[in-house]
């Protein structure tokens, strides 16, 4: 099976290392993992403040990318959100283009979305001390339908515990572009969030997109709580590796 | 009302530290969820309904014209005046007019969001008639002299001290924190203005087109006294409410008072046709209803025409992260919350609430909610595209966001600048990778830290691993 | 032109109708409304409409109280309202002042509702299983008020006329009524305000209490 990794800028340009993990459990359940070197961005982030534009070129080169592979994943749920429920839409001028764009979003994955349903993994060799809360990301809570994916995955890992927050599944206030334009009320979400993260006294908060995971642990830090880990899907699944840096 | 969502943003700052509104939001504001979680498990086909009252609604809008002009007709023919309202200043003025054709010299009303629209109370009083708001809520805020910041609950950032605070001055009785022992009291103050008004004004939540009736959904009783009671009822409300059937009513009512306030069905829902008929023992004199068009009209035709699918139960902002924090008065017109981000810049002009269709972050709660299945963060962004188009964002915004379209159309150049900025942000994110500080991003620096980004991009260290 | 002329011109503008007037359209909205289709509801899994409506009912915090006949009503009614240490005066329907009120004690003038009236006995036209509900029709009989005003109200309901959902409540007017008339007025337990740190607290404008009276026996007929 060829699968296309799509990074997602933010993964790219921070941590690196998310993306590393992703490749590794691709690969561990077998996969052909392809990383085209050309990839850039989705596109939402000038899609959502209202240049259509960006998205529309985007997913022009979005398509020239990845269209060849079997699947395309991506560690993000917001991203391939982005792709799945929008790019089409963005062409109502070009039922061809639509029809190709919606081809290929029908072959493109959340990570563990892509892991549980589609791979159907069932063993992960991973190893995690310590208790872990996750948190929902929206995108992909509510236009892919992740919620227990992740879970279920995080319950294969030796060691971790779930510990389950209150509302996990209300916003952190990232938003995107939201988290700097209206950067405080973004703030005050992320600060709930962190108190409802914190009330578990989880080791780790983890999450499935890397903007809500910065945002959360932006707060947390500014908040002088130096210990508790924000960690991605990706990394507790695919276990401690070197750090490349 | 007075208009102030251009100033948003410091509408926010001052309601994110405004300790007793923060304390009451957080104290109230998981209520109607969790009360409209509980009812739906009543409703084993909730999606199959929502599909239906969308189609209700949707059907109503395609063919607006020809279901007002049937309701106009029926509406007539039962003895009801039909008053057309262009615009919110045609309202005052229309009702002004039939106030003083009759010598009306006091009215009781109830809870009507379009009469909010038109400051209607303010424009009675100057012309010497008194307005009583008798809905609790709408009642407390009146003597508070404060505009609603919710559409079913509109005291809700109201806390029991600072109406006990309010009822003790404005009616000169004992302090009493006694929530049963207040509503009484407001009973026995508004009971004698029922009795003595000449004119009640109601909104109305539907139109029935089949009967030619206004449908009002209560819970207080006031809305019956205000319809029953003085010899004139006027019912205010917009053009878009109209809705063909009474079963069309009974599908879309099933979802109005559970996604509202988490009841089955209120105490009250009360089907007004025309005025009292021969041999009556009570009922107004005169019924009067003024529709009122006010900007709708323009939505018809465009994206934001699913807009007017709204049936106003509130719970997109409810259900709303941003609205729960800062509360209903920072959006600074009628219609707070999602909806509100969406009706107001089209009612009131885009660039006089630039800020409120951005004051999402497109988390979807609001739509997996909403019981006629209005997609509002996509008319959110239409209108973020609209802001973007018409150059009404700030050039820096326009700016990095043309940039950031023309380095990811240019990969080559998209990863020289990457792996420039993290290798200098890794090293302004020093020892602890933090960045407290980052020019340009002080929206997010100052109240949160950068984590700093580990110093090489995924796409340079996987090449050099497989070179 | 005239406001409503230049509203109806907007919205056929903004539709992208043709024409300042709609021509075969109204006729299809016409169609529309008087073949009135009937949309989905919840399944209802009862099959008993009065337990059905008793147990909404009470959910609602209205009181129902059961006898085998109307002229059993008064002495229910009588009973109800000693129990409650309630007066045992107040205004009916002047629909119903043929039932022996005084024999029990009862003085309830047969008129409209006045403001210093504590207990108010109506009828109702119908009822909803689904959700508890009375459906109250005005009339000259049967005064609106009569529910609103007294800070008590007791209706008394037919067995047999108790609906399954309000669309049966709709078709039910249209049969015997045809139009409906000045006031249909759907009650739902007594009335009640959570405009105050969202507490719900029983009693706002309206009545505290609502107790109905079911008479006669849903086999029959």
């Amino acid at each position: 099976m060829r699968v296309g990794l799509f990074v997602t800028c933010l993964v790219d340009m921070m941590r690196p290392r998310i993306g590393f993990a992703t490749l590794k459990l691709l690969q561990d359940a077998g996969c052909d993992v392809v990383v085209p070197p050309h990839q850039t961005c989705c596109g939402q982030p000038g899609f959502n403040s209202g240049d259509r534009e960006s998205g529309r070129a985007m997913a022009r080169r979005f398509l020239a990318d990845f269209e060849s592979f079997d699947h395309v994943v991506a560690p993000s749920g917001s991203c391939t959100g982005m792709i799945r429920c929008h790019y089409a839409e963005l062409f109502p001028e070009d039922p061809a283009l639509q029809t190709r764009l919606n081809a290929l979003s029908a072959r493109t994955f959340e990570l563990t979305d892509f892991l549980v349903n589609v791979l159907k993994v069932e063993r992960l060799e991973s190893a995690f001390q310590g208790s872990i809360t996750y948190h929902d990301s929206c995108s992909g809570l509510r236009e892919l339908g992740i919620k227990q994916q992740p879970r279920q995955l995080i319950g294969r890992v030796a060691g971790a515990r779930l510990q389950e927050m209150d509302k996990p599944e209300i916003c952190c206030g990232f938003g995107g572009t939201f988290s700097i334009k209206l950067g405080e009320i973004a703030t005050r979400m992320a600060d709930n969030k962190c108190q409802d993260a914190l009330t578990t006294k989880a080791d780790a908060i983890v999450g499935g997109d890397l903007g809500c995971l910065l945002n959360i642990e932006g707060r947390l830090r500014r908040l002088g709580d130096e210990t508790t880990q924000v960690l991605h899907v990706a990394e507790v699944l695919a276990g401690p590796e070197p750090d490349p840096n | 009302m007075q208009l102030t969502s251009f100033s948003f943003k410091s509408n926010v700052r001052r309601k994110l530290i405004d300790p007793l509104l923060q304390r009451n939001m957080k104290r109230f504001g998981g209520r109607f969820v969790e009360a409209r979680a509980a009812v739906m498990t009543e409703v084993d086909n909730l999606e199959t309904i929502r599909v239906a009252a969308a189609a209700i609604r949707d059907r109503s809008l395609a063919n607006l014209d020809s279901y007002l002009l049937t309701f106009e007709e029926r509406a007539r023919a039962r003895g009801t005046e039909v008053h057309w309202a262009e615009t919110a200043q045609d309202v005052n003025r229309i009702l002004i007019e039939i106030a003083q054709a009759n010598g009306v010299k006091k009215i009781v009303k109830s809870k009507s969001m379009v009469s909010e629209e038109s400051g209607l109370n303010d424009a009675v009083e100057a012309v010497g008639i008194q307005a009583v708001e008798t809905d609790l809520g709408e009642y407390i805020l009146q003597l508070a002299h404060e505009p609603p910041s919710h559409i079913i609950a509109p005291a809700i950032h109201k806390s029991v001290e600072e109406v006990a605070e309010l009822f003790s001055e404005k009616h000169h009785t004992p302090r009493s924190t006694d929530i049963p022992a207040l509503c009484r009291e407001a009973r026995e103050q508004l009971r004698p203005h029922f009795l003595s008004a000449d004119m009640g004004i109601s909104g109305g939540n539907f139109l029935i087109a089949e009967t030619g009736s206004v449908v009002i959904v209560t819970n207080e009783g006031n809305g019956r006294m205000v319809t029953t009671l003085p010899k004139i009822h006027v019912a205010i409300t917009g053009i878009e409410k109209v809705l063909p059937t009474l079963n069309d009513f009974s599908t879309i009512v099933r979802l109005l008072t559970r996604s509202a306030t988490g009841q089955s069905i209120t105490n009250y829902v009360s089907m007004l046709t025309g005025p009292r008929q021969e041999g009556d023992l009570d009922g107004p004199e005169q019924s009067h209803i003024i529709l009122v068009d006010s900007g709708r009209s323009r939505l018809l035709g465009t994206e934001m025409q699913k807009a007017l699918r709204c049936i106003r139960c509130g719970a997109c902002m409810n259900h709303c992260p941003v609205y729960q924090n800062i509360g209903g008065h920072a959006y600074g017109w009628v219609y707070p919350g999602p909806i509100g981000a969406i009706l107001t810049p089209s009612y009131v002009g885009l660039e006089n609430a630039l800020d409120l269709p951005q004051a999402s972050t497109l988390c979807g709660a609001c739509q997996v909610v909403c019981p006629v299945k209005i997609p509002l963060p996509e008319l959110m962004r239409v209108l973020r595209e609209k802001s973007f188009e018409q150059g009404l964002r700030p050039w820096y915004e326009r700016l990095s966001v043309r940039m950031w379209r023309g380095l990811a159309n240019h990969p080559r150049l998209y990863a020289l600048f990457t792996q420039l900025g993290v290798r200098v942000l890794r090293v302004l994110g020093g020892k602890k990778k933090l960045l407290h500080r980052l020019p340009g991003l002080d929206g997010w620096t100052e109240g949160r830290d950068m984590p700093a980004p580990q110093g090489r991009t995924f796409r340079e260290l996987y090449r050099k691993k497989h070179s | 032109m005239s406001a409503r002329d230049n509203i109806l011109a907007r919205v056929r503008r903004g539709l992208g109708l043709p024409g300042d007037t709609p021509g075969a359209e109204r006729g299809q909205a016409q169609e529309y409304i008087q073949s009135a289709p009937r949309g989905p509801r919840p399944t209802y899994h009862w099959s008993d409409q009065a337990a059905r409506f008793q147990e909404r009912s009470e959910k609602l915090g209205t009181t129902v109280d059961r006898v085998s006949s109307l002229s059993e009503v008064p002495e229910a009614v009588a009973r109800y309202l000693r129990e409650k240490a309630l007066p045992q005066k107040g205004v009916v329907w002047p629909g119903l002042d043929t039932l022996a009120w005084d024999r029990e004690g009862l003085s309830l003038a047969a008129r409209g509702a006045q403001a210093d009236d504590l207990v108010g006995v109506t009828g109702a036209f119908c009822a909803i299983a689904e959700t508890g509900t009375l459906m109250l029709l005005s009339g000259k009989d049967t005064p609106a008020a009569v529910s609103l005003l007294p800070e008590t109200h007791i209706a008394l309901l037919d067995l047999q006329r108790i609906v399954p959902g309000m669309e049966e409540a709709w078709a039910l007017l249209k049969a015997e009524r045809g139009a409906p008339p000045r006031a249909v007025n759907f009650v739902s337990g007594p009335s009640r305000t959570a405009d105050i740190e969202q507490t719900i607290v029983i009693g706002a404008h309206g009545p505290y209490r609502v107790h109905v009276v079911l008479y006669g026996s849903a086999d029959v007929q």
